[in-house]
């Protein structure tokens, strides 16, 4: 933390233990507070240009003060009558520390794979850096390292374009990256997936936030020319329908 | 005592004085906002015990029925009358399920009868009954208001005015108005959505379409000159209330505008209006269309009269004004949000049942670069150090200069801020690197109105003040925030971070200098003491709020004459919740 030290002039005398309320067994005048938020920022049903129905979930949950948080985050998708269990595409458990006015970093475990009871899920550890840039992105930049010792990089960002007082223009772009390839898990090194939405939201409270979008989604580099060799689309499109909500 | 309060000019009779008149005032209470209003050399209460009673009941706010704290059964909280001279009594009764505490804003007394839980006593528990006693050595318009928690966005709040020795009020007639800002939600939620969801109370951001037609009248490069800096910064030139008429219903004497609050006069009667912004959040521009305005008196204490049409109140300032009415005519009282957001009216007027024209809102302001001092600013953390940035933003003021007309030297003009090496830190999102003296200016919205607006250097004191040492010492705080998680400091800490007390030595002369580093306006409260405000002006005039504009700098003086504790805050309730908070002790 930034200076606990000495301030300005002589203002202050140093090393009392409290801020200054007079007694002990008073209240302090002001307290520290804290809070907490589930969001889900995509909660939405897409159809994609294969005909497939999707369920998808996109949240992050936090519970701490100004500094220090603890934080949730989860992603995941379901097809929809397919058979399949549901994707986790992430669980992740963080403690998230504000190291500027903008930017927390945050640390933790994570979890992802095929929600069956025999699946083996993969486990990994999680460094993020999230925050708002300058103009107003809102990004947030995953490193994750498997038990394996793979390493993977997301980056999100996020834009909105403000329509009217409740209505908004959200484009969304996400970045796939291998850093090593993974056999077990199929991965090639290299640029992976790109991911790019755009959304028009419409609020009924601040809280609540139904939504209609768009996306195109496409393989890269090695991960793509595997896909080809399979004799798979290498690239998808949908529709989404959903709800931002928050509480 | 009758109910209501005589017309005319009655004798002053002591011996009425009984404890039977006492409680009878407490039940005339309720009617202060009377349309009467009162006049010169009515009856006053003095040295009687005044029983206070706080408790949560339903009452009608507006046309729907909220869950107020009252005081007496009444929300604002009676008119408190006092005398200078007298011994103050007053019992607060607390019958809330929480604590309470009621703080004599602007009040000069001994620092247990402050009424800060934590810094002056304990707090008033549920039940019990705390007797506040002091000398009123002074007088004026002032009023009070719970320190615990956020009960005063509850409505537990009330005005205060004491009368001259002489009991004269330089008028015929007097109204006293309370402006306060209610909302029907929980002000926790309140404070819980600013904290988890930046901008939720405002419904006036800039939206693309206005960005488009900008690009149209004015071209590509400029509008993206003046966007750019904001978006570099990542805040709002249109964020200028944090909470908005979005949520709050604005209130004169607990009346909403369909209610409208009426005060009576009779045409060329001198009427001295004793306007108190008891809001939690909001400030008000002030207006009486057709009326001009002699303020005479700033925070109780008495000024040089000026003549204004419009003045800027902050938050828990007071302002008395003189009018002279010389028609027959309704006029409105137009209390105007400074975001333009609301606005609460009532009427002055010859007889009841009569209204007015009542104006319509204003077009929301922007801030310009002027509330980054001049366009000239740094960023702190991940952006400091970010040349091309600076670049951009010097090259942003040559053509966004603000007015800076008849402009006199000020002792704050010639000393050199300093910032702390961490630019604050983490709860500080922005420095200003060249903070400027704005007293000369009226504010944002105000700027460009066609007629005479108020500004501090506008304030005179009426006469010297008992201490004329030169200042032997320097304090300077600056006021800090970071929107985004709505943490509000000084010196980029909050009250929870801080070692210690800000030390004043018992009976020195101070200067303090106070340097906003945020985008808002900041009214800065400090108890126990008064501050004089180094405006060019001689007498200096006295305050015990001071608003600090966005990159403003500002000094005052302060007597160190009032050993104890003292709370040093800013007045708006959840910035002082948020950590703006110091306690000031005198040794």
């Amino acid at each position: 933390m930034y200076g606990k030290s000495l301030l300005v002039g002589a203002a202050l005398l140093p090393g009392l233990a409290v801020a200054g309320h007079a007694k002990e067994d008073w209240p302090e005048p002001v307290k520290e507070y804290y809070t907490g938020q589930v969001l889900f920022d995509r909660l939405e049903l897409t159809r994609t240009n294969e005909e497939e129905n999707l369920a998808v979930w996109d949240m992050i949950a936090w519970y701490g003060g100004d500094y220090h948080r603890a934080v949730f985050k989860s992603e995941g998708e379901n097809v929809q009558d397919d058979g399949e269990p549901t994707d986790l595409e992430r669980a992740e458990l963080l403690y998230g520390y504000l190291v500027s006015p903008y930017w927390s970093f945050q640390a933790g475990i994570g979890t992802r794979g095929s929600l069956s009871s025999d699946a083996s899920m993969e486990n990994y550890a999680v460094l993020s850096f999230m925050g708002l840039a300058p103009y107003w992105f809102e990004m947030e930049n995953s490193l994750m390292m498997n038990e394996e010792g793979d390493v993977q990089f997301v980056s999100e960002t996020e834009y909105e374009w403000q329509l009217t007082q409740t209505s908004y223009l959200q484009p969304r772009i996400e970045l796939t990256a291998n850093l090593t390839d993974s056999d077990k898990y199929e991965r090639q090194s290299g640029l992976s997936n790109l991911r790019v939405g755009l959304r028009y939201r419409h609020e009924i409270s601040r809280e609540f936030a139904p939504y209609i979008g768009v996306y195109w989604n496409g393989a890269l580099g090695n991960t793509a020319d595997g896909m080809k060799r399979m004799g798979e689309n290498t690239t998808e499109t949908g529709v989404v329908l959903g709800t931002r909500v928050w509480f | 005592m009758s109910n209501e309060f005589n017309k005319g000019r009655r004798k002053f009779i002591k011996s009425a004085f009984t404890v039977a008149s006492a409680l009878a005032i407490a039940k005339v209470a309720p009617t202060w906002a009377a349309p009467q209003g009162r006049s010169f050399k009515d009856q006053i209460l003095t040295s009687d015990e005044i029983d206070l009673t706080i408790a949560k009941s339903p009452l009608l706010v507006g046309n729907k029925v909220g869950t107020p704290i009252t005081i007496n059964g009444q929300m604002p909280g009676p008119l408190i009358r006092l005398k200078e001279g007298q011994r103050a009594k007053l019992n607060v009764t607390n019958r809330l399920s929480e604590d309470t505490s009621i703080h004599w804003h602007g009040i000069i007394l001994p620092e247990n009868m402050d009424g800060v839980p934590g810094v002056s006593f304990e707090g008033i528990k549920p039940g019990r009954t705390f007797k506040y006693r002091y000398d009123v050595e002074q007088n004026g318009t002032y009023w009070y208001h719970s320190h615990s928690g956020l009960q005063e966005q509850l409505g537990h709040l009330g005005p205060l005015v004491i009368e001259p020795k002489d009991g004269d009020i330089g008028a015929d007639r007097e109204h006293t108005i309370i402006l306060s800002d209610w909302t029907f939600e929980d002000p926790d939620t309140v404070f819980r959505n600013l904290k988890v969801a930046e901008g939720y109370y405002n419904y006036q951001k800039r939206t693309i379409f206005e960005t488009f037609e900008d690009v149209r009248q004015q071209g590509l490069e400029k509008t993206w000159k003046q966007r750019e800096m904001w978006g570099q910064m990542r805040m709002s030139p249109r964020d200028i209330a944090d909470v908005t008429g979005s949520t709050y219903t604005y209130l004169m004497n607990g009346r909403d505008s369909q209610m409208n609050w009426s005060a009576l006069f009779k045409p060329g009667e001198k009427v001295r209006l004793r306007i108190i912004n008891g809001s939690a959040m909001s400030y008000f521009d002030v207006r009486i269309p057709g009326l001009e305005m002699t303020v005479v008196a700033a925070d109780g204490q008495p000024v040089k009269p000026v003549s204004v049409d419009e003045f800027r109140i902050g938050v828990a300032e007071t302002y008395d004004v003189i009018v002279q009415p010389k028609q027959n005519k309704p006029y409105t009282i137009y209390a105007e949000s400074f975001d333009r957001s609301g606005y609460v009216r009532g009427t002055l007027t010859p007889e009841l049942g009569l209204e007015a024209e009542v104006p319509e809102l204003r077009q929301v302001p922007e801030r310009g670069m002027a509330a980054m001092g001049m366009g000239a600013m740094a960023m702190s953390g991940d952006m400091k150090g970010n040349s091309m940035n600076m670049k951009h933003m010097g090259g942003n003021n040559s053509h966004m200069t603000h007015k800076m007309t008849h402009k006199k030297e000020l002792p704050v003009e010639n000393i050199k801020i300093k910032h702390r090496e961490s630019g604050h830190g983490a709860g500080a999102a922005m420095i200003a690197t060249n903070p400027v003296s704005r007293l000369h200016e009226p504010g944002i919205g105000l700027e460009d109105v066609d007629h005479k607006v108020l500004v501090y250097t506008d304030l005179v004191g009426a006469h010297e003040w008992p201490d004329t040492r030169e200042p032997e010492r320097q304090i300077e705080l600056h006021l800090t925030g970071n929107m985004e998680r709505y943490m509000w400091s000084f010196d980029g800490q909050k009250f929870t971070e801080v070692d210690g007390p800000v030390q004043f030595h018992h009976g020195e002369r101070l200067r303090l200098v106070m340097v906003n580093d945020t985008m808002m306006d900041h009214p800065i409260h400090l108890h126990g003491m008064w501050m004089e405000l180094e405006n060019g002006q001689y007498p200096r005039p006295r305050k015990h709020t001071i608003s600090l504009k966005p990159s403003e700098k500002v000094s005052l003086l302060i007597t160190a004459d009032a050993p104890g504790s003292w709370a040093f805050h800013c007045h708006l309730l959840y910035h002082m919740k948020a950590g703006m908070f110091r306690v000031v002790n005198v040794a």
